[in-house]
């Protein structure tokens, strides 16, 4: 499986420097990715893994605080302002191999209540209308979000790509390709997700955590359509029904 | 049901664990007849894989009576008996049509822990680590075993399980190794190990053609099986230098193929040997590869490794200008148990070939702790283990689905 990861962009220089230098959007995800930072955190103090239990809890904290009082002294120290700053994203990106035909691959993923089915950051996937449908997330600790997306361009066996609408808390796009393997190996599909987490490092991280979402995952995620797709079901090393 | 766990270095035990059941639609339930300790499982008893943990049931070489079958199971039946390929294939995948059954891409479910190691996974095994899956393995009673319909065989009426049980793994592996040889006319091979996968590829060398074949051991009694059992000419290399030996034996030529049947504890001798041992000890480097280095050194011009010894990680000092100097092919990796099993399978019907010559150590499940200790320690002239469960009378059967 080929992979790769890459960050685009950072925070410009604020300009303003007001008490409340974190915008609204961000506020939430600090909440979210805070608070599951701190629990993990707890979780890894739990399992005798002190020193970065201690450390996720230190920065789950401070997100938490930011989130609370709208004002990062970080931020401030470093002259990042994000209420008043537009920033560009994060993007994952992740190639996966599956033996079938193009258009059989493509209309799998096209039924997008099947994307939850093995992407397993998604709890759901709802079609609401022709080119528009409501997903939610979740995130450790069972911190959730939603958001509206609509399909900007669907080309049968090719290629669809969507983004989100209104009030995401952290505005996202994506598109899947799929693409004839040489050799009769199937399809190649290719899956680049972009994310516009509101500030800086900071606000990547608590992105991630808050969607569940990262390139392993994806990995792990694409691995397992592979899997549907190929066996017919998610293989497991299980010895008992649970 | 009862079951062999590791708990740590050098500490196996029986347990007694929930019986397993059918998870998935293509899986059987085997009630496991006999099954045996693998040089492999060393490995593991030894601490060297990563990834094992507390209760991992142990055991990849088993064979027995299927008992509860899943709805989409259609080559068998319950009460068919069966031989269980070590590697878990899912049949479906590029690699399992292109019969690198191992190599199967959708059988381990940790797939990305192999991906961040090796750049790309193997299949599951059973028994094998969470590395290799997290399969529950098959010294225990029962087993759960996925994709039966691509990777069981049947055992033909009359064959006794004693005689197919190492066609689980070490057999094939053995013959594999052989194959991987390209053996011509006239050809020379020398196998470095006669533990059982040593002694099975001298077999399965004869059997493909070669000429001769030569077992490196330091163990007398199993050079003496090499030589009672293989009809091979042995070395001692604790007594010879081997690659000079091997020179004057082959007309100055070296052997044409080379057979790492031992692995990454091998030991060598002298200086070299200490060096590796120390840099295994304290985790600078994995694996010891004084036997490989052997084989590079002792091979003839354009001829071929042939590597079917467990290695994990990383080795110092290969001597890689040697491999290009002399043009030497390199092939290795896990059996491609399905693939050989039919062809096998037949040879021990028409009473070609009986593994279970090699069997030496017959045990009781709940012995295995023992076992291990015999085997780990190579006590008692041990080459095999054959450890038998004792099913309880009048015991339920596991639920099936
Ligand atoms: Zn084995
Ligand atoms: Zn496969």
């Amino acid at each position: 499986m080929e992979t790769s990861t890459t960050e685009q962009g950072r925070a410009y220089r604020g300009q303003a420097h007001t008490r409340v230098n974190v915008g609204p959007a961000e506020r939430k995800a600090s909440l979210a990715g805070g608070a599951a930072l701190a629990l993990s955190g707890l979780w890894s103090v739990g399992r005798r893994n002190y020193l970065s239990g201690l450390a996720m809890i230190a920065s789950g904290g401070m997100l938490l605080y930011r989130g609370q009082t709208g004002h990062c002294g970080l931020y401030e120290a470093i002259g990042v302002d994000t209420v008043h700053t537009q920033e560009s994203g994060l993007r994952i990106e992740k190639v996966v191999t599956i033996g079938l035909p193009p258009h059989q691959v493509y209309e799998f993923w096209r039924r997008l209540e099947n994307l939850p089915r093995f992407m397993k950051h998604l709890a759901s996937v709802q079609v609401t209308g022709e080119r528009t449908s409501h997903w939610k997330a979740v995130g450790p600790g069972g911190l959730s979000t939603e958001w509206d997306a609509e399909m900007m361009e669907d080309t049968p066996g090719q290629q669809i790509s969507w983004h989100s609408v209104g009030s995401a808390d952290i505005p996202n796009k994506g598109t899947v390709e799929f693409k004839e393997a040489p050799g009769n190996r199937g399809t190649e599909v290719r899956v680049i997700i972009d994310y516009y987490p509101p500030g800086g490092t900071a606000g990547r991280a608590a992105a991630r955590i808050a969607h569940g979402l990262n390139a392993q995952q994806l990995e792990e995620d694409l691995k397992r359509l592979k899997q549907i797709l190929e066996v017919g079901e998610e293989t497991t090393a299980r010895r008992t029904v649970e | 049901m009862r079951a062999v766990c590791w708990h740590g270095k050098q500490d196996v035990r029986v347990d007694t664990v929930p019986d397993p059941e059918i998870v998935q639609k293509g899986d059987v339930i085997v009630k496991v007849a006999l099954t045996c300790i693998c040089g492999s499982d060393l490995h593991l008893y030894n601490g060297y894989v990563p990834t094992m943990k507390k209760g991992d049931i142990l055991g990849h070489e088993f064979v027995g009576e299927i008992v509860a079958a899943g709805p989409a199971v259609t080559r068998f039946r319950v009460g068919d008996r069966v031989i269980v390929p070590f590697p878990i294939s899912c049949g479906a995948c590029w690699y399992c049509k292109h019969e690198l059954w191992s190599l199967c891409d959708n059988s381990n479910p940790n797939s990305w822990m192999m991906e961040h190691i090796y750049g790309d996974t193997g299949g599951g095994i059973f028994g094998y680590s969470h590395l290799y899956g997290g399969y529950a393995g098959g010294q225990a009673e029962y087993v759960r075993v996925p994709f039966a319909d691509v990777g069981l065989e049947k055992i033909p009426d009359g064959i006794p399980y004693e005689q197919v049980v190492l066609l689980t793994d070490i057999m094939p592996t053995g013959y594999q190794a052989a194959v991987y040889c390209n053996i011509n006319p006239g050809d020379t091979v020398a196998v470095w190990g006669c533990g059982p996968v040593g002694l099975l590829a001298m077999k399965s060398a004869k059997l493909l053609g070669a000429e001769r074949v030569i077992g490196i051991d330091r163990f007398p009694d199993r050079l003496q099986m090499a030589h009672s059992q293989c009809q091979a000419e042995v070395l001692n290399y604790e007594e010879v230098d081997v690659a000079e030996q091997l020179q004057n034996m082959t007309g100055g030529r070296g052997p044409d193929s080379c057979i790492d049947a031992v692995g990454l504890e091998a030991r060598g001798t002298g200086i070299e040997d200490v060096y590796d041992l120390v840099k295994q000890t304290l985790h600078l480097e994995t694996d010891r590869a004084s036997a490989l280095r052997q084989l590079v050194k002792a091979c003839r011009k354009g001829g071929t490794l042939s590597i079917t010894g467990v290695y994990s990680g990383f080795i110092d000092k290969f001597p890689m200008g040697a491999i290009f100097a002399k043009g030497l092919t390199l092939r290795g990796g896990q059996a491609h148990v399905h693939k050989y099993l039919p062809h096998l399978v037949k040879l021990v019907a028409e009473q070609q070939i009986d593994p279970s010559s090699i069997i030496t150590h017959r045990m009781s499940l709940e012995d295995a702790p023992e076992g291990y200790r015999t085997f780990v320690k190579k006590q008692d002239s041990c080459i095999k283990i054959a450890l038998k469960p004792e099913h309880a009378a009048q015991k339920s059967e596991p639920a099936s689905a």
